[in-house]
């Protein structure tokens, strides 16, 4: 800590801060508008100039002067007003002044300080700049005339999001942000750069002359797309969400969001939503009341065991647990499951048995604290972008190790140093043993590994698993696998990361396990920086493993379940808010389970195609109209509450729920916050957790670990044929499972599915972007656009799973690796 | 990557053969701060910074392409469109100007048709005003490409065009 003394104010600071950061610590503030906490210091508009007495009362920037020992600093001194005016003078020479129709205004720091500074007049004349609007994408709107030149959005792009498609472009009074060869914008569209703009150069294009800023309520919620947990701040109008709104202080991640969580919120008020129960009458679905709803549903329930539920893990961990009271006490049945039944079992049965529990051994935190960190495939940055933030900051700005094991390059692939190990689709396991042996013949675990259960079996079992020989089968190199091994166990702290979900069938157990025996055979659990850390899919993903939604005590699991339609072992099929018709693998089969099941249930927020087969159909609440919990993929429980009213022709699930358990002859429901205090009894690590204690910032809970080796299995990839491509499915970056096909803005820069291909294959099937070209499997064919790239290996393509209007699962039956030919 | 050739350039730009610019990356990947040695060794190649190459460099070079536009457009060494064989540049600094310059770069626009920092269809001449080249005592000045035209004349103007006219293209 330093002393000094600020506006008279005697302070002290730590030794690293700048002037700007001690007089914010110490409650004096000082203007800024090209400086972001998040961001490296910068030192572009002079708005923080002070006078230091020990720099003979000079002019200095606060942002980017550190402190020393004895300062003494005057923020606003009547030369220091001066100056300040006069920047603001500049700035507002060539701005277009338009704030009554700026969507900014009222948000806006350079219209803020014209105020504060009262800058009335202007002593200079100049023309106003022409620069032309980019309208080119739906979503961001740049209007450099309203510029600044603080440089925040090309710098966050660069730091945080590493896509780096603004920069400073010409020179001199010319200079103005752009793109490459002064393009119209195309990126990944997280917003990041709309989010620190501190004017009206950079917009959200859905928002635009919706609402003025004052208008909006602001109610904190958190996202309902992935399992990373960011939390939002929505924007309200007459009950609208018209908008999310950018908190620096927000989250683990500082209010960063991806395109999802930005831009796909639209799905909450869409004029598609159902608004009242639909039942199947002479073959049509026709609208109905709740009661006559509930009760046809009820009159099903009473069968028991033929009885069988899928529920998405976005549902609240209230909801979650409630379904499963409704089903085991008041149904009477065990066969219940969620994400296809297999998306979870990472978790549910890899950790168990590695780790001892259902969860992972790390967080999301930890990717900053690492030395190293080892993410399988390179998905983990489309799965989870604001995760894949914190693993660019880590390499970027920490220097953190980055290794890849990925069947594809991608965007991590592109970070300093990185290096990827890219091996034919399906050898996760193999590699992972592979390393695990390196690491146990060159002696490089940890002298507790040998105690732990399992340790004599694991060694055996791996002797199969030479560098040499699983090298032949990935086709990588034996000694970057070795290298990769040494690079692990010799690292201080390691973190590995893998993603997880309905389009990745090969992240299973035994994925799982294969990473906890590295971790265990290093010692690299259970400390910071160090673990495992599954990222799963949606919002409540881990909640709905926490409460127990899945198959267990013999229940059938969500593959079973369809198995068990056809079979008519299941007569009544209950899901909520799933949509396996497109979800779930091999479209023929849940056909033929949907059709062949008696009686079918869905409740939903959409009509969609699983829906549009029911006979049933109950208008469901999005996250934004419902109160409960979630839990993230690294078990925060964070609570959230409704932001707007929900339509009164619908219902939460937790009401609809308890409804039919009350129609059962059961007791109603408590409120869901008492629900989650007998909740917080039995989850383990929940203990101790309440609705009123989450309601700030949300709490981990806890896992403990009891490791053991546990021998995962390694299936061998499919062998190559020739004219044959391996397809591999999983995430595209602006969608996450089947919701964000009605969200505005990852439909508008992902509206359908595809086929990306290699570029040599691509040319040698003449095939151009965007030709439309037919993929056969065993299973099917189906016709996709085809998508250029040169990430992709030759010989593998790869195919997101989320739009039912290019079901994937046509032609994909829940392989890990699908062979498949390629014709235009 | 060396095979790969880009198929389409913009209208100004003809099919550029990516092997040569990937000769020039190729001596300079491995060295830190290779961007602007990279982009003036394409450049001393190509004559210009065609724009796939620009995305060519920045894909093996592992840099943003926007940044490497904006290292473009930020040096005045840098030309993102072809420029002619012959690039006349002449003084229009303080001592050439009261010595007539600008009837000199007036006579130039007229015998060449294009303006300042303009290139003419057949490639043959790029035209520059400079502000100094630092032969004040033989103002006014001219230079083509690396030859020096000291005590520029209307009749000298005439005679240079007259001579580069004749110079092979190729």
């Amino acid at each position: 800590m330093v002393n000094v003394t600020i506006d008279d104010k005697q302070v002290t600071a730590p030794k690293t801060a700048t002037i700007y950061e001690a007089a914010k610590l110490n409650g004096i503030k000082i203007p800024i508008l090209c400086h972001d906490k998040k961001l490296k210091p910068f030192g572009a508009c002079r708005m923080c100039l002070v006078e230091v007495e020990q720099m003979k009362g000079r002019q200095i920037p606060a942002c980017t002067t550190p402190v020393t020992e004895g300062m003494i600093i005057r923020t606003s001194t009547p030369d220091i007003i001066k100056a300040r005016k006069m920047v603001l003078e500049l700035l507002l020479l060539n701005h277009p002044l338009d704030c009554p129709v700026c969507d900014k205004s009222g948000d806006c720091d350079l219209q803020n300080l014209t105020y504060e500074y009262k800058v009335n007049t202007n002593r200079f004349k100049d023309e106003k700049f022409h620069h032309s609007i980019d309208y080119n994408n739906p979503l961001i709107e740049r209007d450099m005339n309203r510029c600044v030149l603080c440089g925040k959005c090309a710098r966050i792009c660069d730091e945080i999001v590493s896509f780096g498609a603004l920069t400073f472009i010409d020179r001199g009074i010319e200079t103005k942000i752009g793109c490459e060869f002064d393009d119209a914008l195309n990126c990944e569209f997280c917003g990041s750069c709309i989010s620190v703009c501190p004017v009206g150069s950079l917009l959200a294009r859905p928002f635009k002359h919706k609402a003025r800023f004052w208008a909006l309520t602001k109610h904190t919620s958190v996202c309902g797309y992935c399992g990373t947990g960011c939390n939002l701040t929505l924007g309200v109008k007459d009950n609208k969400v018209l908008t999310t709104i950018y908190d620096e202080n927000q989250g683990f991640h500082k209010g960063q969001l991806c395109v999802r969580g930005r831009f796909g919120y639209q799905f909450i008020n869409s004029s598609q939503r159902l608004t009242s129960p639909l039942v199947r009458k002479n073959g049509k679905l026709m609208e109905t009341s709740w009661d006559e709803a509930l009760e046809l549903v009820a009159g099903r329930l009473k069968n028991g065991t033929s009885v069988a539920a899928l529920a998405t893990p976005r549902l609240t961990n209230e909801e979650l647990a409630l379904f499963k009271t409704l089903l085991l006490e008041n149904v009477g049945t065990k066969n219940f499951d969620h994400s296809a039944g297999f998306a979870h079992s990472a978790l549910t049965e890899g950790f168990v048995r590695s780790f001892g529990e259902s969860a992972s051994s790390a967080s999301i935190l930890d990717i900053q604290k690492s030395d190293m960190l080892l993410v399988i495939k390179t998905d983990s940055y489309e799965t989870h972008p604001v995760v894949g933030f914190e693993v660019n900051m880590a390499v970027k700005n920490k220097g953190v190790k980055l290794a890849i094991i990925s069947d594809k390059r991608g965007k991590l692939s592109k970070l300093p140093d990185a290096t990827t190990l890219v091996h034919r689709p399906g050898c996760e396991v193999a590699i992972l043993n592979a390393i695990a042996k390196t690491i146990i013949d060159e002696k490089l675990f940890v002298d507790t590994a040998s105690t732990v259960p399992g340790y004599a079996e694991i060694v055996k079992a791996l002797s199969e698993f030479s560098a040499e020989s699983v090298a032949a089968q990935s086709g990588l190199a034996a000694a970057d696998i070795k290298k990769l091994a040494s690079e692990y166990a010799t690292a201080e702290k390691a973190l590995i990361v893998f993603p997880v979900g309905q389009g990745y069938a090969g992240h299973n157990a035994d994925l799982a396990s294969a990473t906890a025996n590295l971790a265990i055979l290093t010692g690299k659990y259970g400390k910071e920086g160090c673990g495992v850390l599954c990222l799963s899919e949606k919002s409540n993903s881990q909640g709905a493993v926490d409460m127990g939604f899945y198959a267990q005590d013999g229940g059938l699991n969500g593959l079973q379940i369809l198995d068990a339609c056809v079979s008519g072992t299941v007569k009544t099929l209950f899901i909520a808010g799933e949509d396996p018709l497109t979800s779930y693998p091999d479209r023929t089969k849940v056909k033929a389970a949907l059709d062949a099941v008696e009686f079918l249930v869905v409740s939903e927020l959409f009509l969609t195609e699983t829906a549009a087969m029911a006979d049933v159909v109950l208008p469901a609440c999005s996250f934004a109209e419902k109160e409960g919990t979630f839990t993230s993929t690294d078990r925060r429980v964070q609570y959230i509450k409704p932001a707007i009213r929900k339509n009164a022709q619908t219902k939460t699930d937790y009401e609809i729920f308890s409804d039919l358990i009350t129609c059962l002859g059961g007791q109603a429901a408590v409120t869901p916050a008492e629900k989650f205090s007998e909740i917080a009894e039995h989850a383990p690590g929940y203990t101790g957790l309440s609705h009123i204690i989450l309601r700030k910032d949300g709490a981990f809970a806890t896992a403990a670990t009891k490791p053991a080796f546990v021998v995962p299995k390694a299936t061998p990839s499919p062998a190559t044929e020739n004219g044959k491509f391996a397809l591999v499915t999983g995430s595209v970056l602006y969608h996450n499972g089947t919701l964000s096909q009605y969200g505005e803005g990852p439909m508008h820069v992902c509206p359908e599915g595809y086929l990306e291909l290699s570029r040599t294959d691509a040319s040698a099937y003449k095939i151009a972007d965007n030709d439309l070209i037919t993929v056969a499997s065993a299973a099917g064919s189906m016709q996709l656009k085809a998508k250029v790239s040169s990430r992709m290996p030759a010989g593998v393509v790869f195919a997101p799973y989320h739009f039912s209007s290019a079901p994937i699962n046509t032609i994909w039956t829940g392989s890990p690796v699908t062979m498949v030919t390629v014709a235009k | 990557m060396s095979d790969v050739v880009a198929q389409q350039g913009t209208e100004q730009e003809p099919e550029v053969d990516l092997s040569i610019a990937d000769a020039v990356i190729d001596k300079y990947i491995d060295i830190p701060g290779n961007l602007m040695p990279v982009l003036q060794g394409v450049q001393d190649e190509y004559g210009y910074v065609p724009r796939v190459v620009a995305d060519h460099v920045a894909e093996r070079l592992n840099v943003y392409p926007s940044q490497i536009y904006g290292v473009l457009t930020f040096y005045a060494q840098f030309h993102l469109k072809p420029r002619g064989k012959f690039i006349i540049r002449v003084c229009v600094g303080t001592a050439c100007h009261v010595q007539g310059a600008t009837r000199i770069v007036e006579t130039f626009f007229d015998k060449l048709h294009i303006g300042h920092a303009e290139t003419t269809p057949d490639l043959r001449y790029t035209f520059e005003k400079v502000a100094c080249l630092g032969a004040c005592g033989m103002a006014p000045l001219a230079m083509v490409n690396d030859s020096t035209y000291g005590g520029m004349t209307v009749q000298k103007v005439d005679e240079i065009v007259a001579d580069y006219n004749q110079r092979p293209l190729k």
